[in-house]
């Protein structure tokens, strides 16, 4: 147990207070999501890892945690993907180049890169999860020869909702990355896959012993994706998830992310499926 | 340009105009944002066009359906002030009674002249944007919302029951005085004024989304009130909200 | 350790001795039946007998609501919060919100250490006294006697109406400097204090009740009669969760991001936008603050992390017992038990 003797004054933090930073660029990419580029104040990176977040505020409005989607290796600023659903987000919405917007963080774990040097990605991204898997992607196609295999499932309720059309258009012509785009429901001009993401899992080929698989996406998607990669017979350790609770601080003590025993902002939001398979509250 | 803002009064007690009216401090402050261009009980002046309009009272009667039908369709936001308009509030109770009982109580022989509605929510006729709940509302929670539409922002919702406020006051519970409280299943917001004051919760603000209702009756009948005094303190204010 | 006899009637002229070293902060009377600490402006108004404060001494620390930058909008810039670190007294503090206290200590100073609640505990000095176990206490049986000194400075314990005094560290001895009204004495033991709520088992034996307390059929029942107000939580002394939120002045131009206490007894704690409620039900709720207590932080910390204040038991409305639910977990296990015994 931690005793107050045992910390010292300039052991303590700061928690809430954010840093300033501008925005260098921004895009609303669909109807309900815009991306932006931001800066820290005099430059410095940001210091994250892929699977990480931030907590991004607004004076007045509030503070919600969100992915960061840039690779840790672009250098300088970073970028945030943000989908307007609520208070916060419906302001965030108006903010152009030029504005400047509160960052605390980058908080908790991302995905434990060590462990994926040299195997085979497997990327399962749900909607909007795709924003905290662009960031592994990236770091993945920016240090191509340390990896495996880069295969990309990703998802969408609709074609118009599909995001980074741009990249996924890169991501499709280069022949070291295999993706695999589906829609629940298609428009007349969609040719590609329909359907939930699980029925892109049963054709796929893995090598079960090098493959990793990084998930992400709404709440309901998680159990059948790995259900599905289970009777694919991945190894449960081989299984990585991004996990959304509600979240207030960021850092272990407003209590509102715990699953069960664990905080989300802490422990997670990246997890191993065996640490979490035990909790009742996880999936 | 500042938000054109409109006043209307339905069926109502008026407490809730009366109360924006004593703002005095704060008056000036709000004017920085917002032009009043119709306020029933304060000038004349009438618009085609409001940004956003603040009903007050509920809709009890054909010609208040038709106006309210009018003011939806010159206004971008709609607001609903206080329970009247919220829920149906105090109104909503003679809804409990058959409507011609009701007729007849109020109007007696004449009760062939006056149409009358079940008391109505404002909602229940026309899309509400958002709601200031209360008897009478509270200045306060009328200014967080008009500084939220000022800033853009959603305004407060109330999820959290009376008690948080309470209890966040350390105010003695009022159960452990003898009283019979709604706090537990009534939407925060007020600050727990009532409480505060030593004045039992009433259930002002309207019954929180999800009540345990059996749970809530239990508690209070087993400190000291009959069950039927209970269901018809929780009526009050919410005869439209709550089945018994 | 030290021990000196004190005279009931010579307490107030120790609280104002003590007032040399900071601000005294002592329980007081509150409405018609309760109490909260408070600073004590006049000695005589201290009460030296009270079951428990309505707030937890906790709120000293940790505020109920609490600012934690002011900002301009116009500048887009925020200001910050100078935490005082006056140095304070706390008098007649209960054994089990000391210990709740150290508890408090590890919640907001392990992991990330919080600048606020550190600065707020700094220089803070503590001065116990025993009390006489209501229907509610049950801190005996999560390991907490009624004189359990941890944590103090000074302790007062009650013997026939007057007191023994404790001196327990440097910082206590120094606070006695000058303070001609106590007499060295030999410590006696006092009979005849007994809980009167107990847990059946003892408390080194839940974490393995609550391994199989999962999907018991006793968190229904307690749903059933829970009505979600949250004093559970908002009274406990350990609980911490809270919110934050920013609130804007009149003028639209300044305003302060506060943040409050909280409480996973709420039906929309765990509510995201777009709708997902990852606690939605009573059950899951009541089982998670039973769970908070008694398994997830124990298991890492070894001791339970309910202090038996009595609290939760006391201020709820529908009269829901923590011990009582403990107690009928306890009572399920032993049944399961059995059946599992007798078909081998
Ligand atoms: C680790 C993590 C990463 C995320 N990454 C992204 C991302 O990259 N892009 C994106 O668009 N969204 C992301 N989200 C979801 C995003 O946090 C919510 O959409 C956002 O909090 C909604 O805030 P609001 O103020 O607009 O909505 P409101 O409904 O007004 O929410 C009020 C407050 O409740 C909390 N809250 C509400 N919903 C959520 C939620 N889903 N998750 C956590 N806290 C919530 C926040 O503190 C929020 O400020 C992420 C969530 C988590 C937990
Ligand atoms: S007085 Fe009413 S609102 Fe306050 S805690 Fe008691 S029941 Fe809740
Ligand atoms: S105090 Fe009682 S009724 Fe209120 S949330 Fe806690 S257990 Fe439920
Ligand atoms: S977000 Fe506050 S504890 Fe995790």
């Amino acid at each position: 147990m931690k005793r107050l003797q045992d910390v010292e004054h300039h052991e303590t933090e700061d928690l809430y207070y954010p840093t300033m930073c501008k925005v260098t660029g921004a895009k609303q990419i669909t109807e309900m999501e815009k991306w932006y580029e931001l800066e820290m104040p005099e430059g410095q990176s940001l210091g994250h890892g892929p699977g990480q977040f931030v907590e991004v505020s607004a004076f007045g409005i509030g503070e919600a945690p969100i992915s960061i989607s840039s690779s840790p290796s672009k250098n300088g600023k970073f970028e945030l993907c943000i989908r307007q659903v609520g208070t916060l987000t419906n302001v965030l919405k108006n903010y152009e180049t030029g504005d400047m917007m509160g960052i605390r963080g980058p908080f908790g774990k991302g995905f434990p890169m060590e462990k994926l040097f040299g195997k085979d990605i497997l990327v399962v991204a749900g909607g909007i999860g795709l924003v905290p898997l662009r960031s592994l992607i990236n770091y993945v196609l920016d240090n191509r020869k340390d990896f495996g295999r880069l295969i990309i499932l990703y998802g969408a309720k609709t074609p118009s909702e599909l995001l980074f059309t741009d990249e996924l258009e890169t991501w499709k012509d280069r022949d070291d990355v295999e993706l695999h785009v589906t829609v629940d429901q298609p428009d007349e001009t969609w040719k590609g896959n329909t359907g939930v993401i699980t029925t892109l899992i049963p054709s796929l080929d893995l090598k079960l012993n090098t493959t990793i698989a990084a998930i992400t996406g709404p709440p309901v998607m998680y159990k059948f994706v790995v259900m599905s990669l289970k009777s694919k017979q991945l190894p449960d350790d081989q299984i990585y998830l991004s996990l959304e609770r509600r979240m207030k601080c960021g850092v272990g003590k407003c209590g509102h992310c715990q699953i069960n025993g664990v905080y989300c902002c802490q422990d997670g939001p990246v997890f191993n499926y065996v640490d979490i398979k035990p909790l009742e509250e996880a999936l | 340009m500042k938000p054109q803002v409109a006043f209307f009064d339905f069926t109502s007690c008026e407490g809730c105009q009366l109360n924006k009216l004593n703002f005095e401090n704060d008056l000036l402050d709000i004017l920085k944002h917002v032009d009043i261009v119709e306020f029933r009980e304060a000038m004349d002046d009438k618009a085609d066009h409001y940004d956003i309009a603040f009903i007050e009272g509920s809709i009890t009667s054909p010609s208040c359906v038709e106006r309210i039908h009018d003011i939806r369709r010159r206004s971008d936001i709609l607001v609903a002030l206080g329970s009247c308009a919220v829920n149906g509030g105090v109104n909503a109770m003679k809804n409990l009674h058959p409507i011609d009982e009701v007729r007849e109580t109020v109007y007696g022989d004449d009760k062939y002249l006056f149409a009358t509605l079940p008391a109505m929510a404002v909602s229940s006729v026309v899309k509400v944007d958002y709601e200031v709940r209360g008897c009478p509302m509270t200045q306060q929670d009328f200014l967080k919302l008009l500084i939220a539409l000022v800033l853009g922002k959603q305004p407060p919702k109330y999820g959290s029951p009376v008690c948080v406020e309470c209890k966040l006051k350390e105010n003695e519970c009022l159960y452990n005085r003898g009283m019979v409280c709604l706090g537990p299943i009534t939407r925060g917001g007020c600050d727990a004024v009532c409480p505060s004051f030593g004045q039992f919760c009433t259930g002002c603000r309207g019954i929180l989304d999800n009540p345990n209702i059996d749970g809530m009756l239990e508690v209070m009948t087993s400190h000291g009130i009959s069950l039927d005094e209970a269901k018809k303190r929780m009526l009050l204010y919410n005869s439209n909200e709550v089945q018994l | 350790m030290e021990c000196f006899s004190l005279l009931r009637s010579d307490v107030p002229a120790l609280i104002d001795h003590l007032r040399d070293f900071g601000e005294v902060i002592a329980p007081h009377g509150k409405g018609d039946v309760s109490y909260s600490f408070e600073v004590v402006r006049d000695s005589s108004d201290v009460v030296l007998d009270y079951n428990r404060t309505l707030l937890p001494l906790k709120k000293m620390f940790l505020p109920p609501v609490e600012k934690l930058m002011g900002f301009s909008l116009k500048n887009e810039s925020f200001e910050q919060v100078e935490v005082a670190i006056a140095p304070r007294v706390f008098f007649g503090v209960h054994s089990y919100e000391m210990q709740s206290i150290l508890r408090l200590d590890h919640s907001m100073l392990s992991g990330s250490a919080e600048s606020n609640y550190f600065k707020r505990r700094q220089s803070s000095r503590f001065l116990g006294i025993s009390f006489e176990p209501d229907e509610f206490h049950f801190s005996e049986s999560v390991g907490i006697v009624i004189e359990e000194m941890e944590g103090f400075d000074l302790f007062l314990n009650e013997v026939d109406g007057d007191f023994q005094l404790y001196v327990l560290t440097d910082n206590g001895q120094e606070m006695l400097n000058g303070f001609d009204k106590i007499n060295l004495t030999e410590p006696e033991i006092v009979e005849g204090r007994h809980f009167k709520k107990k847990i059946r088992y003892h408390y080194n034996r839940l974490p393995r009740v609550f391994q199989y307390a999962y999907h018991s059929d006793v968190w229904a029942d307690v749903a059933s009669r829970c009505v979600g107000c949250g004093a559970c939580t908002l009274t406990c002394p350990t609980c911490f969760c809270f919110d934050v939120h920013d609130h804007v002045e009149v003028t639209a131009e300044d305003g302060m991001r506060q943040r409050s206490w909280d409480s996973c007894m709420l039906s929309t704690f765990a509510e995201v936008a777009g709708g997902e409620n990852f606690r939605e039900k009573t059950i899951n709720r009541t089982r998670h603050r039973l769970f908070r207590k008694f398994k997830y932080i124990t298991d890492e910390e070894g001791l339970p992390w309910c202090v038996g204040c009595g609290r939760c038991t006391a201020f709820c409305p529908a009269g829901i017992s923590m011990p009582d639910i403990v107690n009928e977990l306890i009572q399920e296990d032993e049944k399961a038990q059995y059946h599992r015994t007798v078909r081998v």
